[in-house]
């Protein structure tokens, strides 16, 4: 039955190829959008970090963003 | 009104929003595929290869509709001149030519068996190419030159140029004769399709709607802290 199931009457080759390619390109465009997202992430935080300590507290009392990034990095940290 | 789409209050419902389609991305992508692979019956003439329907159809149409929305952004920008029209273009462009390639892809595994050859240049194939060609132009826009106005500008022409070949692809397996075979599923009119295929192509649909919008959000995520980091010092 599981033979069956893979060989698909002679067809497995192509359906097995063609779900693992989308899957495969998927995960990677996925993997490739995170690692840039993190990384935007990253800087902002060095970014923000070299600031004076009144520049910082200004950038975040005006910026939700700048408050949300920090937030969530303290939390995975 | 306008409050409401600050980048700080479009942030907080992206994350929000990631967070919802993470809680419910895997549970829809397991019930797709095993309706894909397991429940769904073996076409009568095409066999098990019709399986392959379950991934290239989703990819076509989200191809075929992300360069849709791109175009229609891509004058409203024009007309209204909306910033952010932009940025959601740029990120919607990567996600257009994946699902785009996708179709080529898995369209060629599926014609290897069905019709005996993995490529021909016959209209649907040769039109669903030049879109691909239109995504790698618009997405070099973008890469290749500096300035925003330039951008907008060259990446919208490419829009609007490439928005013709798309009455083209749809109506293509109609208009030439083609190895392609006509719409299964038609919004006006009755469907070819049987229910017991159609359930699991729209479960299908909708996990690659949610993959696409996982991507989108994330990009446009990016894009705002990029922007954010940019005027940092102004803030």
């Amino acid at each position: 039955m599981i033979a069956e199931f893979i060989l698909m009457n002679g067809y497995g080759l192509y359906v097995w190829s063609s779900f693992s390619v989308v899957l495969i390109s998927c995960v990677a465009l996925y993997l490739r959008t995170k690692k840039t997202l993190k990384k935007y992430e990253n800087d902002f935080l060095i970014e923000l970090q070299n600031l004076s300590a009144k520049e910082k507290n200004k950038v975040l009392e005006n910026s939700k963003v700048a408050q949300h990034i920090l937030a969530a990095n303290t939390k995975i940290n | 009104m306008f409050k409401f789409f600050s980048f700080s209050n479009i942030y907080s419902l992206i994350q929000n929003l990631i967070n919802f389609i993470n809680s419910v991305f895997f549970l829809i992508l397991i019930i797709g595929l095993t309706f894909a692979l397991v429940f769904s019956p073996p076409d009568y003439v095409q066999g098990d290869s019709v399986r392959i329907m379950y991934v290239h159809v989703p990819a076509a149409w989200l191809g075929l509709a992300c360069f849709a929305l791109i175009t229609l952004l891509s004058i409203l920008n024009f007309i209204f001149k909306i910033k952010n029209f932009y940025f959601i273009n740029k990120s919607i462009a990567p996600i257009g030519l994946l699902f785009t390639c996708l179709a080529i892809i898995t369209g060629s595994l599926w014609g290897h068996p069905t019709w005996g050859t993995w490529w021909e240049w016959d209209a649907r194939l040769t039109s669903m190419f030049v879109l691909m060609i239109f995504y790698v132009f618009y997405i070099l826009a973008f890469k290749l030159l500096n300035e925003e106005e330039l951008i907008i500008k060259i990446s919208s022409i490419i829009a609007i140029v490439g928005s013709i070949n798309l009455p083209i692809i749809k109506y293509s397996v109609e208009w030439w004769t083609t190895l392609h075979q006509p719409a299964s599923i038609k919004i006006v009119g009755s469907s070819s399709i049987h229910s017991e295929m159609l359930l699991p192509l729209l479960v299908m649909l909708l996990v690659f709607l949610l993959y696409g919008a996982l991507i989108f959000l994330m990009k446009y995520k990016t894009e705002i802290i990029r922007i954010k980091k940019k005027n940092l010092k102004r803030i």
